[in-house]
This record gives C-alpha cells, sequence and structure tokens, in this order.
C-alpha cells in the first residue's frame, strides 16, 4: 500500500515537473491568457468575411507590400563589413519585360565602390542561363551615374518557361582589397494565362460594395484578383479578394467589399481602387501580372447604404468558443493546483 | 492482503482516468517537424519521432506534460518545397486525420475528435512554420492557392492556434548560403540543409520564393518563438540574432528584408509582420536550431516585442531574462 501511494505520487511530480523550469519570481505566464487572448482575436476577425476586411488609417497597403521587391543583405564572414544588397526592380516581371537587378556594397551606411560586381542568373535546376554585369555609368537600367547603386539588365530570349519560375540570381562582388561578398537574390517570371482589360464597374450588393474588373483569359485556369480601396481623403478602407476558375474569353471578377468596413472607418464614396493585383494560380509558382495602381475610381455612395452588422463568421466564432473553454480550464487549474 | 490486491488495480484506474481525463479537457498537440535532407520523416515513423529526441530529451514528451496530454506526430517529405502535396498536401492530409480521431504513424491518437468538441494546437519546427502559414493562408475559396493538394480548410477550420519554433517564415540566409555555394564557412547548417536541394532553394530569403507571395494571412494565429544561441562558423553567414540557421527576420515573420538584423530589444513587434495579422510574438530562447526542437539545452529565455510574459503585471521589457527552461517546456505553460 504504502508503496503504491509512493508511486502515485512520484507519478504525479513526474506530470507537474516539466512544468518547473526556473525563472525569475516576477515574470510569468499567466495561464489561460494565450487562449484567452486568441479568443478574442477571433471574434474580432470573425466580423469579416474571409474574402474582405477593413484596413486602419496607417496600415500599410497589404497588396503593395507583397508586390515591392526587399533587399538580401549578406555581409563577410563574422559579419565583416561591407555587406552586399541585391534585389530586383518587381517581385516578378511578366513575360517579355526586361529584368532590372541591383546592387550596392555598403559600410556602415556608406557606401563604397567593388573592384567588380558580376551575377548569375541561375533556374530552378541549378543550370547557369545568363551572366550579367553591373554598372553604375548611367546608362539603361542604372539610373544615375557614380550613385553606387550598381544596375544589370536581362533580357530573357527563348525561354522555354512553363506559366512562371522562380530565378535564383548569385551576386560577387569583388572588394578594392581582393576579399569577396556573395549574396542571393531572386525574381519571379511570369507569363499569366489572363490579363486586365481596364474595364470596372462598380454596384451595391446586399449592402456590400462590389468592383468587378474584366479580364481577358487566353487559356483555361484559376485566376486571383485582389484589391485595396481607399477613400478620398487616401486614407485605406479595406481589403477584398476573389477567386475563379474561367475558362478563355472575357469574363468580369468581383471584389465585394463588406459593408462594416465603410461604417468603421465612416467613409463616404467615392472610392479608390488604390492596388489591384491579378494573378494565375492554377499552379505554383504563381504568375503574377503587374500591379496596376489606382485602376479605378467609384460612383458616390453614402456610408448608410451599406450594410452595418457584423459577418459572425462560423469557424472563428467556434473556434473562440472552444478557446474561451480552454482558457477557463487553464484558469482553473492554476487556482486548484492540487486537484490537477 | 486481499485490501492490497483490491487497491493497487484501483489507484492505477484512478490514475488512468486521471490522465484521461486532464488529456480529454487539454488541446491535443499536432507536431510538425522542419526541414530533412533525406526522405525518412516521410517514409518512417520513427524517424519523425525521433525528430524530436536527442538521447533522453524528448521534446514531445516535455512539452505534453509526460504525456499527459494526447499528441500526435506528423511526418512528411522534408526535401521537397513547401507547398507540394508531400509537403503541406501531406501536413494537411494528416492533420485533418488527427482531428478525426485517426492514429499517427505511432498508433497515437487526439483524446477527443473535433466532432467531438476537440481542440487542436500545432508545434511546428523550422520548414514546419512555413508549410503552416502556407496551409492557413490558402484555406478560404478566395485564397490564391486555396486548397491546393490538400484539406486547408479543415485544418484551418479545426485547428485553435499554431507555434512555430525557429519557423522558417521569411526562408533562411543558411539556405541563402548554401545555394551560392559558400557554405564553406556555415558547416552546421549542413545538419538541416545539406544541399540547394528543391526544399533549400524554396527557403531562401529572396520575394520569388517567399510563402507570403503566395498566401494570405494565417486563418489562425502563428504564436513565434524561436532561438539566439549562435553556432560556430554557421551563425557567422547570418544577419542579426539566429539560431545557427534561420535568422530572427524569419523566426519572427518580420514585415521588410528578410535579411535585416534584429535582437531580442527591437525584433518586429505584432504590428509588422509579413502578413497584416495572424502572427504574434511569444519570446525568445538561448536554444540553437537543434536545441529548439529536442528539449536538450534548458537555458535562458527572455522577453521580446509584443511577447506574452509577464513582469508584474505588465508585458516584460525586451531583453529581460524572464526563465531558465526549454521551448518544450515553456509550451507546457501555454496550455
Amino acid at each position: 500500500m504504502i508503496d503504491a501511494k509512493k508511486k502515485m505520487a512520484l507519478a504525479m511530480v513526474m506530470l507537474a515537473a516539466p512544468t518547473l523550469g526556473l525563472r525569475p519570481a516576477a515574470a510569468q505566464i499567466v495561464p489561460g491568457q494565450l487562449a484567452r487572448e486568441t479568443a478574442k482575436d477571433y471574434r474580432e476577425a470573425a466580423r469579416y468575411p474571409a474574402s474582405s476586411h477593413a484596413l486602419k488609417k496607417g496600415d500599410a497597403d497589404p497588396i503593395r507590400a507583397k508586390r515591392l521587391p526587399t533587399r538580401q543583405t549578406r555581409r563577410g564572414p563574422d559579419e565583416a563589413e561591407p555587406a552586399l544588397s541585391v534585389w530586383a526592380a518587381k517581385v516578378s516581371f511578366e513575360k517579355g519585360q526586361p529584368v532590372d537587378l541591383y546592387a550596392t556594397l555598403d559600410n556602415r551606411g556608406k557606401a563604397v565602390a567593388p573592384a567588380d560586381l558580376a551575377g548569375e542568373i541561375v533556374d530552378g535546376n541549378g543550370g547557369i542561363v545568363a551572366l550579367v554585369a553591373y554598372r553604375d555609368d548611367g546608362q539603361g537600367p542604372d539610373r544615375k551615374a557614380g550613385d553606387r547603386v550598381y544596375s544589370a539588365r536581362w533580357k530573357p530570349e527563348g525561354l522555354e518557361a512553363p506559366q512562371a519560375a522562380s530565378y535564383m540570381v548569385r551576386v560577387k562582388a569583388r572588394l578594392a582589397d581582393g576579399d569577396l561578398r556573395q549574396a542571393a537574390g531572386g525574381f519571379l517570371y511570369s507569363d499569366p494565362s489572363a490579363h486586365l482589360t481596364g474595364r470596372y464597374r462598380d454596384a451595391l450588393r446586399d449592402g456590400n460594395l462590389v468592383i468587378s474588373a474584366e479580364v481577358d483569359v487566353a487559356e483555361a485556369g484559376r485566376f486571383h484578383l485582389a484589391g485595396t480601396l481607399y477613400a478620398a481623403s487616401g486614407d485605406p478602407v479595406g481589403f477584398a479578394q476573389n477567386a475563379l476558375n474561367l475558362e478563355p474569353g472575357k469574363h468580369w471578377i468581383d471584389l465585394a467589399y463588406y459593408g462594416l468596413m465603410f461604417h468603421e472607418r465612416q467613409a463616404a464614396g467615392p472610392y479608390r481602387l488604390g492596388a489591384l493585383a491579378l494573378s494565375t494560380t492554377t499552379r505554383m509558382p504563381n504568375a503574377l501580372n503587374d500591379l496596376v495602381e489606382d485602376a479605378y475610381v467609384t460612383r458616390s455612395y453614402r456610408v448608410q447604404q451599406m450594410r452595418a452588422d457584423s459577418f459572425e463568421r462560423p469557424e472563428l466564432i467556434e473556434a473562440a468558443k472552444r478557446l474561451e473553454m480552454d482558457a477557463e480550464r487553464a484558469e482553473r487549474e492554476a487556482r486548484e493546483p492540487q486537484k490537477q | 492482503m486481499r485490501f492490497r490486491r483490491l487497491t493497487v488495480p484501483l489507484l492505477a484506474a484512478l490514475a488512468f482516468a486521471a490522465v484521461a481525463a486532464q488529456a480529454g479537457a487539454q488541446p491535443c498537440l499536432i507536431f510538425v517537424h522542419g526541414k530533412q535532407t533525406d526522405t525518412n520523416t516521410y517514409t518512417s515513423y520513427t524517424s519523425a519521432r525521433n525528430y524530436w529526441v536527442n538521447g533522453s530529451n524528448d521534446f514531445i514528451k516535455t512539452a505534453t506534460k509526460n504525456f499527459a496530454t494526447s499528441y500526435y506526430v506528423v511526418g512528411y517529405n522534408g526535401t521537397r518545397p513547401y507547398w507540394e502535396p508531400q509537403a503541406a498536401g501531406e501536413v494537411a492530409n494528416e492533420i485533418v486525420n488527427a482531428t478525426n480521431g485517426g492514429a499517427d504513424g505511432g498508433g497515437h491518437r487526439c483524446a477527443k475528435t473535433y466532432a467531438q468538441g476537440g481542440t487542436f494546437w500545432v508545434v511546428a519546427h523550422s520548414m514546419g512554420g512555413t508549410i503552416m502559414d502556407y496551409i492557413l493562408g490558402n484555406n478560404d475559396s478566395t485564397d490564391p492557392n486555396f486548397n491546393a493538394n490538400g484539406p486547408y480548410d479543415q485544418v484551418a477550420q479545426r485547428l485553435s492556434l499554431a507555434i512555430a519554433v525557429g519557423g522558417a517564415h521569411r526562408g533562411s540566409q543558411g539556405a541563402d548560403a548554401v545555394c551560392l555555394n559558400s557554405n564553406v564557412l556555415c558547416s552546421f547548417i549542413a545538419i538541416f540543409i545539406q544541399s540547394c536541394d528543391d526544399a533549400t532553394y524554396w527557403l531562401r530569403s529572396s520575394d520569388d520564393v517567399q510563402v507570403r507571395t503566395f498566401s494570405n494571412a494565417p486563418a489562425k494565429t502563428v504564436y513565434l518563438t524561436g532561438g539566439y544561441e549562435a553556432i560556430f562558423g554557421a551563425s557567422a553567414c547570418l544577419n542579426g540574432e539566429d539560431d545557427g540557421v534561420v535568422q530572427y527576420a524569419s523566426i519572427f515573420a518580420c514585415n521588410g528584408s528578410a535579411t535585416a538584423s534584429y535582437d531580442n530589444t527591437n525584433v518586429c513587434n505584432n504590428s509588422n509582420k509579413q502578413e497584416a495579422s495572424g502572427f504574434r510574438n511569444l519570446d525568445a530562447a538561448h536554444e540553437n536550431h537543434s536545441d529548439e526542437r529536442d528539449a536538450s539545452d534548458s537555458d535562458t529565455r527572455k522577453a521580446i516585442p509584443g511577447g506574452n510574459w509577464t513582469c508584474s503585471g505588465s508585458p516584460c521589457a525586451p531583453n529581460t531574462t524572464v526563465a531558465t527552461m526549454t521551448t518544450a517546456q515553456y509550451i507546457t505553460l501555454l496550455y
């Protein structure tokens, strides 16, 4: 009997042992807090459908943010300066467009000149498809001579590329002292199966603002359209997206901006479609069309014409309920640890 | 003697019942491993399970409070790009299997199904985080790659949340180094990234391969934690703090450049993520990329901006030492 009790006690200690990590008395994780705060976030998000949500004043445009090329920066061994940064003019280039590439060498904020700067463009199989030389001569893609932003241009020709392909750019910079810096960038090369025709229209439907964009489909596939909406003041209002399987020909794709966002932003129309992104998503990698800026301005609308009710997305409400039960259990266990 | 014969089984039954009740009330933990240099975790449950083990240290045993919480171990092909059927597709199918009460390769199953009211948390390491971003960001019929190769919608519906440990949300500069053929100085990286294979190619830090280029904000929150213990040689190839394979800008899913330098004081907060919503910081640990997933290094934990440690009722200041424990132990505090 005593042995069994000891075994039980030992088992209980072992069950609790993993939680007995050392930490300062003042620092703690509040029991149940993670579940409760997650549930709160879900209830907030549930007010909108998955296809549309409001943007707050000062929010970055989520579509532009994804189409803005970022720099890949790499230093020497043990983070030795200077750092080589490389980037492409766009995240994705449409078929037929020249690919403009850039590079800088930077020593703690001060641009330095390399002895030599060259790149290899490599396909997904590791094959080198082109060699490019970076120049700072103000010619071609280089915007200003001598600014130490080095530029190169590749004009893809005769590529038997699929709908879209990723290319890596391996850049080597030889420093004046002979040392080497290397960095890897990249870009997508896209041959989208549909293009925006430039025709748009808008309407109110079920208290939502629906902006439709016409697309010309050359090859059947799946197409994704996303757009951000702005008020006349320039402040962002919201985001909407849609995806459809379409056959060749001209079609309209609707973007439905959920009515509640206009009430929350107190934004009356007309509204401006600030950023519009079409892509062919039949397969990975997706083929991205060029971003269209300020594509369309709607007619005038009053906020009162829009629906003001919460969407109450069921799967998020259900997830929130379950998390709240998790939180209650964790809080209860923390209050009554002896019953665990 | 008779009393003892009756009591021991009774106590054992009570203990079992207590554990079962606890398991039923707590979230089922679903473990998704990271990048692999071979297909073993896809073809062998033992390999997938051992991903989380180092000698007597066992991440899953610790995170599940000595197996008191039910769990399920996912195994996928970690040599394939994160978006492929044997990666995202396999993970999605296995997660749905777990939520239906199906067993993993080792016979472990969640205590409650989704239909019975169960809750499910994913714990993903390294490339597992990238895969979860892709699944949870393509769960709606209006998303770009909706249900591309698996039931992403059911995954998103049934998961409560995900915890990404050392997640490669913005790729890895280790992958850049390997694909540049300049990884001589980054030798330890080879444990996770041996060559510029297809998975590695798609884990680089450039925009053309980033998961955010091909998905939306995650439908369920992805919580972020990771290590800042440098690995000699490897960390020299990574900007800012890192765990020897993945840099902070990626572990904490920051917006802007994936190669920006961050540390515990200035890593991106919850308003500066790769998506406008769906990513939240937890904390950082003095663990390397390997320690993170095998609970072998009980070490210092630090608060980070927007993290979840509380000091005297307020969020702890970034870089405050908040605890000494493994990430697996830390996870036990979260549920």
